[in-house]
């Protein structure tokens, strides 16, 4: 018998396996992770159709706003007058463990309708008639953050959201990949030699900077993450694999605080009933078999989820059995011990609509991000969320 | 300059550059002033009618799954273009207002006629190129503008056309973007891509637009917006941010805005910038960070490489973050800085020792084990390409080692790195190629 067989076959390799375990474990306390909370944010990028997300079935103002693409067979319930998508139903248990706090009617004063802008407003978390060069997640690693590790997006560039005024998150799609190439000696003597300081002003000064940052962020996440944490298994889509990424790096216990993924796709000018029936089947049978692998690991108590989009879509449908930009949307967030589980606030009126004939904002998205700083990181919102939020009470 | 109205330059050219600047400019504008349009093989649609694909779902999908292949090759087709272009100038500038006028189109046949509408307007006027832009297949399916009917308008591309492509943000109202829509009502595509008016879908009441009432359609719309001096500077500012310095300086762009709002000439207004003092200025030397693109058909252009699967040129953009025909939105690529982040940095290092030198980059550090190594674990490489070391040999035999630097490199070198470029020994002028190429100042031009 070889050494490899004899130490899986014997007693002694099961409970050698447990040691390191253990050692974590007890290493996690003196590095003060105990207690440590994460925030995994999923983006629906393209404006989600919220109407026919969360959905008034009992609302004859949306069926005649919608003669052709509202949703009337398979609702899943919810309340009186509120039901799931029937594509949602694998979150329907989260539902009914108030694991799942829905927030109506969340958007900003004077909406803007185009993509890119509202993105860059969610992002950045400003007024639409301010412009930040940095994003939310990014001041909070500026005030936070020591490595760049301590955000990851799973992407191959990063969203606006993630950068910082002086520090950024990191993005990446592997990390294998980033750590082989870190480890060349040439990278290693070009770095050692960096000296300019003037230069970190400067777009070279910028270059070598995320170079230093990549080459340690890259070791730290190579030496630390396990893969075999995760053996849930996950639907076969790209944002599946991006969130059993995230469960792999929470599993093994990382030193990263705020996770970005995306799922892109929902810009349904046209058809949009089979393509938002594809993608929110995509979402929530991602997002469940994601809940599932944290709770067998243990992590989903310390884990908070935020779903949004740009801006939800109008409420009349257009003649292509699509819908155009809109405004108010709403908001999931998925975590353990929410205060206010279920729905949150009651859907905005289908009559009282703005000019464009949109839904009306009653939840600034500012209010939830400095909730989410400063109930669930347990930081001050200030300098993070430039402007001054209510709290809310879901978390 | 080469490097921003081409991809670098080799020191063959060294000939022209020794001439007067107005003359070289010149020869750049004369050397693109012909059109060689792009063409791809898609003769698989020959005879195919829209009521075919209708009846037979079975070849509407194997023309669906063809067509995804043919965008890959118009893909390959483009890079290849790039590298080895007829119309220099005319290519780059098409490159650009690719990532103005942004659209994604999945239909080989209109991704190829809007490609080669950019083309043909890259240099021309910028009136009629936003009129013809406004027509087209791709665009009118991009942005909705073939659903756009006065029953019910939809806003897609009036917002665009406006916000990106015209204006800038914050230059209009909700209410011009209504009006806007309604003007363009009507506008459609035939099966071949060919722009239909479509009467009984135009609106054809009065419309407030801009302080301006008329029954206007999309042409008289554009007219109007680009009486707007704002449109001459929105432009100028892109143009400046792209050719000339990621930061941008108010006064040049004035300069530029009040040349282009002249006339609206493409060709007028680079030919103007090319021609100032200040774009030859050392601060705008090196101070832009190259796209995956311009890094890529830069490096072939210095050492030629071959790739044995076509589909690597595909992949190692992919990578790097910018596919062409691809964009992420309507908004285009950001650019600059946001190319770099943890993960684009190292590949963008490593990648020319990848396709140049089996992923070698010589550290005086035991080079000879390590080369022995790699060349034996060359099938695991990603990408299996054939350098053509012969021709870059031949175009750099005039130049030193030593100096190679200054022609790979833009802008100065980080005085530590340089330091330690002093301590490696040069070898050959091939190894020294790779090792530049592996540094951050690479990134730059």
């Amino acid at each position: 018998m070889d050494r490899r067989k004899f130490l899986k076959n014997s007693a002694l390799a099961s409970s050698l396996f447990f040691v390191p375990n253990f050692v974590k474990a007890f290493e996690s306390v003196a590095t003060e992770h105990l207690g440590y909370k994460r925030l995994v944010i999923v983006q629906l990028a393209g404006g989600n159709d919220g109407l026919n997300t969360i959905i008034p079935h009992q609302n004859d103002l949306y069926y005649n706003a919608r003669p052709k693409l509202a949703i009337s067979k398979d609702i899943i319930k919810l309340t009186d007058d509120l039901g799931f998508h029937p594509s949602l139903q694998p979150l329907r248990a989260l539902y009914d463990n108030g694991e799942l706090s829905i927030i109506n009617n969340v958007g900003y004063p004077n909406p803007v309708r185009s993509h890119f802008r509202s993105m860059d407003i969610w992002q950045t978390a400003s007024g639409s008639d301010e412009y930040l060069q940095s994003g939310w997640l990014g001041r909070y690693l500026d005030q936070h953050g020591k490595q760049s590790y301590n955000a990851i997006e799973i992407d191959e560039q990063l969203s606006l959201a993630m950068k910082g005024e002086h520090f950024n998150g990191m993005a990446t799609n592997d990390f294998r990949v980033l750590y082989k190439s870190a480890k060349d000696p040439y990278f290693k003597n070009v770095l050692s030699h960096y000296n300019d300081t003037h230069l970190s002003e400067h777009n070279l000064g910028y270059l070598y900077q995320t170079m230093i940052d990549a080459k340690s962020s890259a070791n730290y996440i190579f030496e630390n993450t396990d893969v075999k944490t995760s053996q849930e298994s996950y639907p076969q889509n790209s944002f599946a694999k991006q969130l059993k990424n995230v469960a792999q790096f929470i599993n093994s216990d990382l030193g990263t605080k705020v996770f970005y993924t995306s799922l892109g796709g929902f810009d349904t000018h046209a058809n949009q009933n089979s393509k938002q029936t594809r993608l929110l089947s995509q979402y929530a049978e991602s997002v469940s078999a994601f809940i599932n692998d944290l709770k067998r690991n243990g992590t989903f108590e310390d884990t908070l989820i935020l779903t949004f989009s740009e801006f939800g879509r109008r409420v009349k449908q257009n003649a292509a059995n699509g819908t155009d930009h809109g405004s108010a949307n709403n908001v999931f967030v998925i975590g353990k011990n929410l205060k206010k589980a279920g729905f949150y606030n009651s859907l905005a009126s289908l009559s009282d609509l703005d000019n464009n004939g949109d839904l009306k904002y009653s939840i600034d998205f500012r209010s939830i991000y400095t909730t989410i700083l400063s109930q669930w990181m347990n930081v001050s919102a200030e300098g993070i969320i430039p402007s001054r939020q209510n709290l809310l009470d879901f978390i | 300059m080469y490097w921003r109205a081409g991809f670098g330059i080799h020191p063959k050219s060294n000939v022209t550059l020794s001439k007067h600047r107005a003359s070289v400019v010149e020869a750049l504008f004369e050397s693109s002033k012909a059109f060689t349009s792009l063409n791809i093989d898609l003769s698989y649609l020959d005879g195919i009618k829209p009521i075919d694909l209708k009846n037979f779902p079975e070849l509407a999908r194997e023309i669906n799954q063809k067509g995804v292949k043919k965008i890959l090759e118009f893909n390959v087709a483009w890079v290849k273009r790039l590298v080895n272009p007829s119309e220099l100038l005319r290519e780059r500038m098409t490159l650009f207002w690719a990532n103005h006028f942004v659209c994604r189109e999945r239909n080989p046949l209109y991704a190829e006629q809007y490609n080669n509408t950019l083309r043909y307007f890259a240099l021309g006027d910028f009136r009629d190129f936003v009129k013809a832009i406004s027509k087209e297949a791709a665009m009118l399916r991009y942005l909705n503008g073939k659903q756009n009917k006065k029953a019910r308008p939809n806003e897609n591309f009036a917002r665009e056309l406006m916000e990106l492509f015209t204006l800038g943000e914050g230059q209009y109202s909700e209410k011009d973007i209504k009006e806007c829509a309604r003007a363009f009502t009507g506008y459609n595509h035939d099966f071949g891509g060919n722009f239909v008016h479509k009467e009984n879908h135009h609106d054809n009441n009065s419309k407030l637009f801009f302080n301006h009432i008329g029954n206007y359609d999309g042409d008289d719309i554009i007219d109007i917006i680009l009486e707007n001096k704002q449109c001459a500077a929105y432009i100028s500012d892109k143009i400046y941010r792209y050719f000339v310095n990621p930061k941008p300086n108010k006064k040049h762009i004035n300069a530029m805005t009040e040349v282009f709002f002249k006339d609206y000439n493409i060709e007028n207004l680079m030919r103007f910038v090319f021609l100032s003092d200040w774009f030859y200025d050392e601060v705008n030397m090196g101070s832009k960070i190259k796209s995956p693109i311009e890094y890529l058909v830069g490096l072939t252009n210095t050492v030629p490489v071959t790739f044995e699967s076509e589909r690597d040129l595909f992949k190692i953009q992919k990578i790097l973050g910018q596919t062409l025909l691809d964009p992420p939105n309507v908004a285009g690529w950001k650019g600059d800085k946001a190319w770099i982040d943890a993960n684009t940095i190292m590949i963008r290092l490593k990648l020319p020792s990848v396709i140049l030198n089996n992923a070698l980059i010589a550290s005086g550090e035991h080079d000879e084990f390590k080369k022995k190594f790699m060349t034996k674990h060359k099938g695991r490489l990603p990408f299996k390409t054939t350098p053509d070391w012969t021709t870059f040999l031949e175009n750099f035999e005039a130049v030193s080692t030593e100096e190679l630097q200054d022609y790979i490199i833009q802008g100065a070198i980080n005085k530590g790195t340089a330091d330690y470029l002093q301590t490696l020994s040069k070898v050959s002028k091939r190894e020294y190629c790779v090792q530049l190429m592996s540094l951050p100042e690479y990134q730059m031009c």
